[in-house]
Parts: structure tokens; C-alpha cells; sequence
């Protein structure tokens, strides 16, 4: 160990440089897994965390909530589903939103998730998520998503769609109910009705995009679905898991973050495999002198990897510090959040790669014959 | 630099995994731009297309189709601006198509457009129900003279031949006539539909300094203008995704000069002795450090035709509609130049060292 820290101590540029090296790909890393988790938290929040357990889409829809229209055919063929209980629409739009609590004025493309309030606000479809305020109970009230708050978005602020000059009032906030990363706001059916007629006076009278559905007793939503899709092939009806997941783009994201992130987790002990195969070849006489006054080969090994787990320890927290600040930061909509589990996960998988990958320097010193200190070769030869 | 380049043929060992680690950052930058390009190409292709000098959308829509509106009479402000020449409406819908031969739910996303000014590439607007179509949707087994069914009045259109890079939001773009698309979108999006003659954007040809400016003082406001360029920008998202990829890519490259910085720090402090000696007989700093950046480049160079290739060869193997992966010869040839630069840069942490070696310590002391 005393040799281990000695030598660090020595040579600080080297090892800073690796450290360096394994920092930046560590806060890479993370900042990534952030981006991925803000951005599908962002495009498909609002799914996740409304309470309709089953939502049926017409297979137009593509999965697409805008793109979704439920024909009144389409209603009954739900309706008499024996899986259905009980049902409600839900509309969807976006808008130009003009937030009140906005300083500079600027204005925002604006999600406007419709549903039946019910009695107390939390009809089917309303978000499940309020930390702050209340769901709407009457027209001209919305929740809105936490992460919009910052743009303006904040209880008692209202909310001007444009053009048409339709207000709408703030009086609760949802954690993560976001869509298409743009400001959210979950409000009436009717609200939603007459802002689409407010913007556009040509429009006729929206269908529902998808209906919000119950299932009916005696039925998992796994069952609801498998009974209201075979009601119909012009019907789609899915969990909110699986609509959440479905949704056109999220597997292309997850698919392209995976391939990236498996290439800087191979970088990584690559980087530090390198790093210590060399240092060991140009130690390699000192190696072989030290193998010769009676150094055991585990004190050797185990000097090495005490380096490698104390430079990768060292990468990783100042990586994990750089990204700290970043990940309380909004990045063009998407709020990024601290994920504790990523940092842990990257943490024990890239020290295990690390340790694994310097086994190969490792071997090298085990290999050293100490009667070579009388030949003048080392390991390196 | 000829025995640099000599050691790099002798001992290419030596250099191995510093060429797998540069091969794998190499990987990253191309597939990082790739994607990028990918994802920004699908988003905007029908924006490219047009030829225009400027893309006019109603004041509020925020660079929107489906929340833009421009009515005859705005048309008609529009079109007395001085030095505008050629005004055309444009407008679209999004919807799901039934490709015949397909399952009943395995439909094809598409972006109808309706327009009376061609883009680049696209012939004039066709007859009545029929449409040009981006050939990304041969993928979802379209193919000439099929009439696919639009939306969930399965309106249906005659496609009739093919037109390339012209997708919109991700989706296949279908180029039809101003009375297919508004017939269309009444009949699918009822929400959405538009008046006679009134359309959601226009394409605007002239010959002023700055015509978007123009037509918005014109109008009063009531219009927001954007040069292509500047339309092309404006797509939600798009600056979002330029402004987040090339920071990664920027640091990607940053750890790219750290690693060949690392690599060839070491490999110097190991020369050392072998330096000295070189300077004892003559040899200047200089020639060693450019021994030093030769091979940097070289194993560079290696690293990205390496890279270059598994990044096509993943490009071609990645089924159509997977990930949005565009290659293009221009993105490889600036990562592998990114890639370049940061050897060189890397290179010069060792130029220190080599300075600082003494030819005297060629006699006597060998490391």
C-alpha cells in the first residue's frame, strides 16, 4: 500500500491524467443516463402518471395520442366489451401558451391533456401525481407538470392560449406528468373542446383521442385490453405501461442511448487496462529488482490494484460531482434529475470492469521471475 | 519521423490498445454525429425542400403547421410586399396509413402535404387523390401505382411515384394537391380543418434583401417569417438536439485527446533514455516530436478508417425505421478530423518532455 501511494504521489501528472480521463467519461455517462430518463420522463410522462389503468386508441393513432381519434363506432365497440367498466374521454392538443408568471413574456408550445374532472377533479384520466395545489374541479383549471413551473407555469398564474385569448388557471402541480417535453397542463374535457375552437374558429367538435378505461370487475387490466381488442381491429387498447413505453420514438431513444452507453463502458477499462499495462512495462525492472530482495508477488498485485481502485474511486466521484450540478439543471425542456441508482449501477459495474481489465497488467508482474534481476530483464522483455 | 514510422511497423503490438480505445471514441463521434444527422434529417426534410426566400406562418403558430392559419386576406398582404414574386399555400396532416397487403393494425406514419409551390425534387402538385411519396416509405412496402388508405376515414390516395429526402417530423411525406390535403384533413381531423382557400403556411419567392422581415412589418405581426434556414431551425426540438449532441460530441473529443495525451505521455516517459541517446547523436527535439505526432496520426488515421467502416457496415445492417442512423460522408470526414486535431493536441502534452531530455544522459544513466 505505502508503495502504491508513493508512486501515485510521484507521478501526479500521469495519474491525473487518468483520473481525468475516467471523470469525463463518468460524467458522460451519467449526464446521459439523466438526458435519457428527463427525455422519456418528458415525451411520455403525462401517460405514466394519469389514472386511467387501460387507454384505447384507434389503430390510426399509431400510439399517438394526438393522432388517435375514438369515432363514436369505435365508442360502442369499447362499451360493450365485457372487460370495459367504466370509461371516459380523453383529448389531447397543443397550443401556443402565453404563462402569466413568465417575466420576459415568451410564449411556449403547450400540452393540453382533457378529461372528465368528475366530482372532486379526479375523473378518469386526471394525473396521480399532485405535490402541490389541487386538481381542477371546474372549466378554465389546470395541473400543471413540476417541470414547468420554472418557465412560468405556477399555481395562481394563468395561462393564455393563443391565438384566441382562452385563460386558464393553475391551481395544482404534478410530478413528471409532462408530454412531448413541452409545458402540460391536464384541465376539463370541456376546456380542452373550447380551446380548440378558440384557436381555430374553422374547427368542427373534436373527437376524443383515446378513451380512459376501468376495467370492469373481475378483470386485470392485462384482461381489459385482451377483451376490448378483440372487440375490434380498428381499435388499439393498451396499459398505461404499455402505452407509456409504446409510444412511438421512446424504444428508438432507449435503443440509441444502449448502443452509446456500451461503447463508453467499454472505454473505460480500456483506458485504465492500458494505462496500467504500460506503467507495469516501464516499472518492469524495479518490479523484478523488488521480486528479487524478497518482495512477495501479492504485495506486487495487490499495490497495483489498490492504484486502480483508487484512481477509477477518484474518476468516479469527481465525475459524479461534475454531473451533480448538471442534473439540476432543465436542458431545453427536459428537467434532468440526480439518478442515484445510475450513479450506483456505473459506479460497481465500471470499478469491477476496471479491476478486471488491469488483471491483464497484474499477470504480468505475477510472471516476473526474480532471477532475471541478474540478466537485466523484467517483465517488459 | 521515418523511425517512428518504422517502430509503428515493427512493434505495431505497442500500439494496439491504444488504437481499440481511439477505434471505440471513434465509433462514438460517428455514431453520436450519425444519429444527430439522422434524427435532424428526418425531422426536416420537407422544410429543406422548399424553394423559397421565405416560409411564412401565422404569428402565434410558433413555427407549427397544425396551430398556423393565413386566410386570404393575410395571403393577400403577403403578396403585396415589395419584391415578392411567387406566393404558395402549404399545409399538412399527420396521419396513419393502411398499405394494401399489410396487417390490418401495421400502418404507415405519414405527413400528407398539400402545396401549390414544388419543392426542390418534387415534381407539380398531382391530379386529385393522387400524391408523391418520400421513397422512406418503399420501406413500409409502398410501391408505385398503390393506392393507400389515409386516416381513420380511409381516404384514399394514389401514389405515383417517389421523391427523396422530404420527410417531416419523422415521417413518411406524401406531396399532393391543396383540395387532397384540405379534403383530407376535414375528413380525419375535424379538429383541425381549415376554411376555403385558407391555408396553415405559405411559401413566399422574391427578390428582397430580407424578405421575412418585409412580410412581417407588411402584416403588422400578424405573420411570423423565417428564412429556410431559419424555419429548419424553428421545428421544436431540432436546436434542442443540434445544441445537446454537439456538446457530447465535444467532450467525446475531449476524452479522445486526454486518452492519445495519456498514451503518448507514457510512451515518451518510457523512450526517455532512448531519446537521449537519439539527441547524443544529433537528432533535434523537434524531429522526435514529430516522430511523436506521425504516429499519433497514424494510429489515429487506423482508428477511424477502422471505425469509419464498422459505422457503415452498422448503418447498412440496422433494419429501416429502427434507429434514426444517417452516415454521411461529411460526418465521418469531420469526426475523423476532430479526431486528428485531438492527436496532435494530445500529442503536444509530450513535447515538454522531449525538450527537456538531456543528450548527457545518454552516457551513463540509460533510464
Amino acid at each position: 500500500m505505502f508503495l502504491a501511494f508513493k508512486e501515485m504521489a510521484r507521478a501526479k501528472v500521469r495519474f491525473a491524467l487518468l483520473i481525468a480521463a475516467i471523470a469525463l467519461l463518468v460524467f458522460l455517462i451519467l449526464f446521459q443516463q439523466s438526458l435519457q430518463n428527463g427525455l422519456i420522463t418528458g415525451f411520455i410522462g403525462a401517460i405514466r402518471e394519469q389514472n386511467a389503468p387501460v387507454l384505447v386508441y384507434s389503430v390510426d393513432g399509431q400510439r399517438v395520442l394526438q393522432g388517435s381519434v375514438i369515432t363514436p363506432d369505435m365508442e360502442a365497440d369499447i362499451l360493450a366489451a365485457p372487460g370495459t367498466g367504466e370509461t371516459g374521454p380523453i383529448g389531447q392538443g397543443t397550443f401556443t401558451g402565453l404563462p402569466s408568471g413568465n417575466a420576459d413574456g415568451e410564449t411556449f408550445d403547450t400540452t393540453l391533456i382533457g378529461y372528465e374532472l368528475g366530482p372532486d377533479g379526479d375523473g378518469i384520466g386526471a394525473p396521480t401525481t399532485v405535490v402541490e395545489g389541487r386538481l381542477p374541479t371546474a372549466d378554465d383549471e389546470g395541473v400543471v407538470s413540476d417541470a414547468d413551473v420554472a418557465l412560468g407555469y405556477d399555481i395562481d398564474d394563468t395561462v393564455t392560449l393563443l391565438p384566441g385569448g382562452k385563460e386558464i388557471t393553475i391551481v395544482g402541480v404534478a410530478e413528471n406528468a409532462q408530454l412531448n417535453v413541452s409545458p402540460t397542463l391536464f384541465v376539463s374535457y370541456d376546456t380542452y373542446l373550447s380551446a380548440v375552437k378558440s384557436v381555430n374558429p374553422d374547427a368542427g367538435t373534436p373527437l376524443p383521442n383515446v378513451l380512459g378505461v376501468i376495467p370492469a370487475d373481475g378483470f386485470t387490466p392485462d384482461e381489459a385490453v385482451a377483451s376490448i381488442n378483440e372487440q375490434s381491429l380498428e381499435l388499439d387498447a393498451l396499459t398505461k405501461q404499455d402505452a407509456a413505453t409504446e409510444t412511438p420514438g421512446v424504444a428508438q431513444v432507449q435503443q440509441s442511448f444502449n448502443i452509446i452507453f456500451l461503447l463508453y463502458g467499454l472505454v473505460v477499462p480500456c483506458v485504465t487496462g492500458l494505462f496500467f499495462l504500460i506503467v507495469t512495462f516501464q516499472k518492469a525492472n524495479s518490479l523484478t529488482l523488488l521480486r528479487a530482495i524478497g518482495a512477495p508477488a501479492g504485495r506486487l498485485v495487490s499495490s497495483l490494484l489498490i492504484q486502480v481502485v483508487v484512481i477509477i474511486g477518484v474518476g468516479l466521484l469527481i465525475g459524479t460531482l461534475l454531473y451533480y450540478p448538471v442534473s439540476q439543471q432543465a436542458l431545453g425542456g427536459i428537467a434532468l434529475q440526480f439518478e442515484t441508482a445510475a450513479v450506483i449501477f456505473w459506479s460497481v459495474l465500471l470499478l469491477s470492469l476496471g479491476v478486471l481489465s488491469s488483471l491483464v497488467a497484474a499477470r504480468r508482474v505475477l510472471k516476473i521471475d526474480p532471477i532475471e534481476a541478474t540478466t537485466g530483464q523484467g517483465v517488459g522483455s | 519521423m521515418k523511425l517512428a514510422l518504422k517502430e509503428l511497423r515493427r512493434r505495431p503490438g505497442r500500439f494496439a490498445t491504444a488504437t481499440v480505445i481511439l477505434t471505440l471514441i471513434a465509433i462514438l463521434l460517428m455514431f453520436l454525429g450519425g444519429l444527430l444527422d439522422g434524427l435532424i434529417a428526418s425531422s426536416t426534410g420537407a422544410i429543406r425542400a422548399q424553394n423559397a426566400d421565405a416560409i411564412v406562418y401565422s404569428d402565434t403558430a410558433q413555427a407549427s403547421f397544425v396551430r398556423s392559419r393565413i386566410d386570404p386576406e393575410l395571403r393577400a398582404q403577403v403578396e403585396a410586399v415589395e419584391g415578392v414574386t411567387e406566393v404558395g399555400g402549404i399545409g399538412n396532416v399527420q396521419l396513419g396509413a393502411r398499405v394494401p397487403g399489410n396487417g390490418p393494425r401495421d400502418l404507415a406514419s405519414v405527413a400528407l402535404f398539400g402545396y401549390e409551390l414544388a419543392p426542390d425534387g418534387v415534381p407539380d402538385a398531382p391530379p386529385y387523390g393522387q400524391a408523391w411519396a418520400d421513397d422512406s416509405i418503399k420501406a413500409d412496402g409502398v410501391e408505385e401505382g398503390m393506392i393507400i388508405e389515409v386516416g381513420p376515414a380511409r381516404t384514399p390516395i394514389a401514389i405515383i411515384g417517389f421523391v427523396a429526402d422530404t420527410n417531416f417530423n419523422g415521417q413518411s411525406s406524401l406531396w399532393a394537391s391543396p383540395d387532397t390535403w384540405r379534403d383530407t384533413l376535414s375528413a380525419n381531423r375535424p379538429d383541425a380543418q381549415l376554411g376555403p382557400d385558407v391555408f396553415q403556411a405559405l411559401i413566399v419567392r422574391g427578390d428582397g434583401a430580407n424578405l421575412p422581415d418585409a412580410i412581417d412589418a407588411a402584416t403588422g405581426g400578424a405573420t411570423d417569417s423565417y428564412s429556410v434556414d431559419g424555419a429548419v431551425a424553428a421545428i421544436p426540438g431540432v436546436t434542442e438536439q443540434q445544441g445537446t449532441f454537439n456538446q457530447i460530441i465535444g467532450v467525446t473529443v475531449a476524452i479522445a485527446l486526454v486518452v492519445i495525451g495519456l498514451f503518448f505521455a507514457l510512451l515518451t516517459v518510457e523512450r526517455t533514455s532512448l531519446y537521449g541517446v537519439l539527441k547524443a547523436l544529433g537528432a533535434k527535439s523537434s524531429t522526435i516530436f514529430a516522430g511523436l505526432v506521425a504516429q499519433a496520426v497514424v494510429v489515429t488515421a487506423i482508428a477511424a478508417f477502422v471505425a469509419g467502416t464498422l459505422v457503415i457496415l452498422l448503418d447498412l445492417l440496422l433494419p429501416p425505421g429502427s434507429i434514426p442512423l444517417l452516415i454521411t460522408p461529411s460526418r465521418i470526414i469531420l469526426s475523423v478530423v476532430l479526431l486528428l486535431v485531438a492527436a496532435v493536441l494530445g500529442c503536444s502534452f509530450s513535447l515538454r518532455r522531449v525538450l527537456r531530455i538531456d543528450p548527457a544522459s545518454a552516457i551513463g544513466t540509460t533510464s
